[in-house]
């Protein structure tokens, strides 16, 4: 290799992820940023081969490879129990798919943006919510208490449908035979979420791991959600629409394309109350999840978490090699223990061999890519008075999510001077990899378009006018989808097991992508390290 | 010499012209909102108007050319210089026709402004001058003429001398033309001391409107307010106007009444004297909202009192209630006395972001009639505001009115009792407000309401203290929610307490 490339490959790895962004200017004078995170970082691992010497080796009892929600959650964990030998790598996607980002003052989510009240079985969640205060009292009763502050603010949702706003996601007004089919599978979920298997455990939980095993429910992971609805009668197509809005918006894959048993798990699994919100209440942050990230960084310590991106994991013996690249160049740390918190084609690259541990690449989840938009507004724009702007605001019909607005849960005299949406939109429609291929190549121009739809649908062109600024950050492999079959994946189970020098922590092993699930793996692994 | 006499017309004319269209814009816009409708519809009826103007042109006869010329600068005057007082009036007096007024009054202007030019070139071609030359000069001023107003109308004018005046300037403008023309071409005019007559008569009018703008203005705020109006600014926040009427001065916060001079004594006396009468010991006293100085007023009549912090978001309403000569006869100079600090910040973000603890604590917020106003309500803010209090400090809420608003009053209550405070409500009478309410709250209970004032007071004394505590049958406690962020139940009360209240 030459030293040219390898001080690019380094700087592209080395924490440095807003060196993929572009920056780009339209016709009308406003400033878009595009980030792809990860993009090429990712790539050149995938595309090189050898790496120079390394430059200095360190011995370190564990490392945690990654930065998303389960690698901070497993050092969290460690750090908590007052185990102070281990290392984290932040690697070139910090954060994860819980980063958040800031216009100045004004902070934004650049991925996940809300947390639903923690059901019975997060344990680990809500011992993470306790320390930040978040739950302020009653964390192991069934209903606690959360601090108001985090808990969403009313006005909560809205949806647009023909020219106007209506309260709640559930399309209202649209016959009686959808509002009949709506209450009716509503109830059906509600019956599920008590639903428990032969085993005598939960059918649907949060984490899935504690779920029930009875193969006789398992079996709805044989068919798609959208095979089940209609065996089950549900044809209305405004219930058909919010179903596969929330598939699109949870697993980034439509009802056709998401397992029943994933579809059902949306709505029966979560059941978080708590003793001063309604049932199915979420939690949110201007920033989205990111300061539950913040809150675990601080509990690691910052001299525990190292810049740079892991590039090979070698088992040599009883003890684990990696190798990695920051600023300074090559490294290597000599450790008893790896967390290997990678999305898992990123491990797929950075583990030779995983097929050893019984993982094929054919294992790999299908992943949804995930176009996030955020632009900053210099006022708020005009509502109409019966319906004042709600912290999540949803487009009847559309193919995009939606938008957030980052501003909501501050507490304000006066209605802050300026104020940033968020737009989301998950590729479920189209094949997975042409779509990552079009948003590699895309002008800002075409991602902005794309992130702008349901703004120009409610609004029209001329919110433009009140644009500052857009950054707009594409997430290629943002998540794994919960396809049909996705239950029996021999690989993920597998990996799951794993136990040994090397552990994994990832919601991929879950196949689904929920901070609990990610926070889960992130706490068996740290347990497993703990013993 | 004569000819470039009507050369300069022509750049007058002009000038006079597009500032008419730019008058009618800026008043459309400033009314009615949506500048880039109002400038386009606007623009495009006088351009129309303009054409409609030049085609009736070819119907004026040759011998007639500087008559109409002249009858044309008057007519133009009339209706141009008047436009923008006319169209202020017709908004204060019936809203409802001001549109139809506006596209007439732009439409006509238009029309005589569009004869103008065509006028002018044929009076020089009578006089034999070269034809291209002709056009080339008459249209270099035209364009000038309008290049000139473009930029003097938004940076000089508009902010020095405001619309209607702008407008009267541009009709002088008019008619000196027409004087001149009378004076100059008197030989060649048909009935010339008619026009002469004319032009000073139209002269008179807009001289007088000129003098008179200021009072015109004013006509006609008042007839949205009722009283006349003494000052009226549009921050970046709100619109702030002041109205006088025999001595009542009241201010109105986008067409709110926020108080009557004739009684906010009582408003502002129940506010403040229950907490620092209680607080012989009482140094620093933080007052949120506010920004009339009123309060202030009441809290430095206490010695004991040695620094006063008052957030207030809008510069403009304490800059007012700091220097206004009647305003600081009322609120007695309170924003510029040397115990008290202004802090033009937002008082929930100011509260969030300070450490600094207060032995009385006075919330002055608005009502909370919306899902953004709620919030100043609510659990987490009174936790906030209760990290700010000293151990044995008192804060008072403003707490809108427990006779018309019983569920809003006793929410908001309930909210502060929810957020681990002990709580003492109490009411006074204000005339302009009708019965109101407020809400005393500390970290322990045990509050007693003061037997006696050390300092000079109207309203209150021991009996009219005792009274504001006691709550008669009519006005007894509702059992209520408190407001929670996350339904926001005090602005569902709000709303449904007051649209049962008929007023």
């Amino acid at each position: 290799m030459q030293r040219r490339d390898f001080l690019r490959i380094a700087a592209a790895l080395a924490g440095l992820p807003l060196l993929s962004g572009c920056r780009q200017v339209l016709g009308w004078g406003l400033p878009i940023e595009v980030l792809r995170p990860g993009m090429a970082a990712g790539h050149r691992l995938r595309d090189a081969s050898a790496l120079p010497p390394p430059r200095g080796t360190r011995r370190v009892d564990t490392v945690i490879v990654g930065s998303g929600v389960a690698g901070l959650f497993a050092g969290w964990r460690l750090a908590r129990e007052g185990y102070r030998d281990f290392v984290l790598l932040n690697g070139p996607e910090p954060d994860g798919n819980a980063a958040g980002g800031a216009f100045g003052e004004w902070r934004y989510p650049t991925g996940a943006h809300y947390l639903p009240l923690p059901s019975p079985e997060s344990v680990h969640v809500r011992e993470l919510l306790a320390e930040m205060g978040v739950i302020e009292a009653g964390g192991d009763s069934l209903r606690p208490t959360f601090d108001e502050r985090v808990l969403v603010h009313a006005p909560d949702e809205r949806l647009w449908r023909d020219g106007q706003w209506q309260d709640g996601l559930l399309p209202r007004g649209l016959g009686a035979d959808d509002d009949a089919q709506q209450r009716r599978f509503l109830l059906h979920v509600k019956q599920l979420q008590q639903q428990h298997g032969a085993d005598g455990r939960r059918v649907f939980t949060v984490p899935t791991a504690l779920a029930s095993t009875d193969p006789a429910w398992r079996a709805l992971d044989q068919q798609s959600f959208a095979a089940w609805l209609a065996a089950h009668g549900y044809t209305a197509p405004g219930l058909l629409w919010y179903l596969d809005y929330c598939c699109r918006d949870d697993y980034g894959s439509t009802l056709a394309h998401t397992s029943a048993w994933a579809g059902l798990h949306y709505f029966a699994a979560r059941g978080g109350q708590a003793a001063n919100a309604e049932d199915g209440a979420v939690l949110t942050w201007p920033d989205g999840l990111n300061p539950l990230l913040r809150h675990m960084r601080v509990r690691i310590g910052a001299e525990r978490q190292l810049p740079g991106a892991a590039w090979r994991i070698r088992q040599q013996g009883r003890q684990v090699q990696v190798d990695y690249i920051d600023t300074g160049g090559a490294q290597r740390l000599l450790a008893r223990r790896v967390i290997v918190a990678t999305p898992l084609h990123v491990a797929w690259h950075l583990l030779l061999p995983l097929a050893g541990l019984g993982f094929q690449r054919a294992h790999l989840p299908p992943r949804a890519p995930w176009l996030v938009g955020n632009v900053l507004l210099d006022r708020f724009p005009k509502e109409p008075e019966t319906s004042p702007l709600a912290w999540d605001n949803v487009v009847y019909g559309s193919a995009s999510l939606g938008y957030v607005v980052a501003t909501h849960q501050l507490i304000r005299a006066a209605l802050p001077e300026r104020t940033v949406f968020t737009t989301y939109h998950a590729f479920a429609e189209a094949d997975p990899a042409a779509r990552r291929q079009w948003l590699a190549a895309a002008s800002a121009d075409d991602l902005f378009a794309q992130a702008m739809q349901d703004l120009y649908t409610v609004y029209g062109a001329r919110l433009r006018r009140h644009l500052l600024a857009a950054r707009l950050t594409v997430r290629a492999h943002a998540m794994a989808s919960p396809q049909p079959g996705f239950l029996a994946n021999a690989g993920l189970a597998a990996l799951r097991a794993v136990d040994g020098p090397i552990l994994f922590a990832h919601a991929d092993l879950s196949g689904l992508s929920l901070f609990e699930e990610a926070a889960w793996w992130g706490d068996v692994a740290a347990r497993r390290v703990l013993g | 010499m004569r000819d470039r006499l009507l050369i300069l017309s022509v750049f007058v004319v002009a000038s006079c012209g597009l500032a008419y269209e730019l008058i009618a814009g800026a008043l459309a816009s400033y009314l009615l909102g949506d500048s880039v409708l109002q400038f386009s519809s606007i623009i495009g009826c006088y351009l129309f108007a303009m054409g409609v103007g030049s085609h009736l042109s070819q119907y004026v006869k040759d011998e007639r050319v500087l008559d109409t010329f002249i009858e044309i600068e008057l007519l133009v005057a009339l209706l141009g210089g008047l436009s923008a007082s006319t169209l202020f009036a017709v908004f204060a007096w019936s809203g409802e026709s001001f549109r139809l007024t506006l596209y007439a009054l732009v439409f006509l202007t238009g029309a005589m402004v569009g004869m103008e030019i065509p006028l002018v070139m044929r009076a020089l071609n009578q006089r034999q001058q070269r034809f291209a030359e002709l056009v080339s000069r008459v249209l270099t001023f035209d364009y000038l003429g309008a290049l000139a107003v473009s930029l003097l109308f938004p940076i000089v004018l508009a902010p020095r001398l405001g619309l209607a005046r702008s407008a009267l300037l541009f009709g002088l403008s008019n008619v000196a033309v027409a004087l001149w023309t009378c004076r100059v071409f008197r030989g060649e005019l048909l009935r010339p001391t008619l026009q002469y007559l004319r032009s000073l008569l139209v002269l008179l009018v807009l001289g007088g409107g000129f003098i008179a703008a200021d009072e015109l203005t004013q006509w006609n705020e008042k007839a949205i307010y009722g009283d006349d109006v003494i000052h009226a600014e549009t921050t970046p926040y709100q619109r702030l106007v002041l109205t006088r009427w025999k001595g009542d001065l009241r201010l109105y916060i986008n067409g709110n009444l926020q108080f009557s001079s004739r009684d906010e004594h009582r408003y502002h006396e129940a506010l403040v004297h229950p907490v620092l009468g209680a607080l012989p010991w009482a140094r620093r006293v933080l007052i949120l909202g506010g920004g009339d100085g009123l309060a202030a007023r009441e809290v430095l009549k206490y010695r004991n009192v040695q620094h006063i912090t008052l957030v207030d978001l809008d510069p403009a309403m304490t800059g007012l209630f700091a220097r206004s000569a009647p305003l600081t006869a009322l609120n007695g100079g309170s924003l510029r006395n040397p115990r008290l600090r202004v802090v033009n910040d937002d008082a929930a973000r100011w509260l969030e972001h300070n450490g600094e603890v207060f032995d009385a604590i006075i919330v002055d917020f608005p009502d909370p009639s919306s899902f953004a106003l709620g919030k100043l309500y609510s659990v987490p803010m009174y936790r906030l505001l209760s990290r700010h209090l000293a151990d044995n400090g008192l804060v008072v809420v403003q707490s809108t009115s427990p006779y018309h608003a019983p569920r809003s009053y006793w929410s908001i209550n309930a909210t502060l009792q929810a957020a681990g405070l002990a709580t003492t409500p109490y009411h006074a009478y204000v005339p302009s407000f009708g019965e109101w309410g407020f809400i005393l709250a500390a970290h322990h209970p045990g509050y007693t309401p003061p037997q006696a004032y050390r300092v000079p007071l109207t309203f209150l004394d021991r009996e009219a203290t005792r009274q504001m505590f006691f709550f008669p049958p009519d006005m007894r406690p509702w059992r209520v929610a408190p407001n929670q962020l996350n339904d926001q139940r005090l602005v569902h009360y709000f709303e449904q307490d007051w649209s049962q209240v008929i007023r």
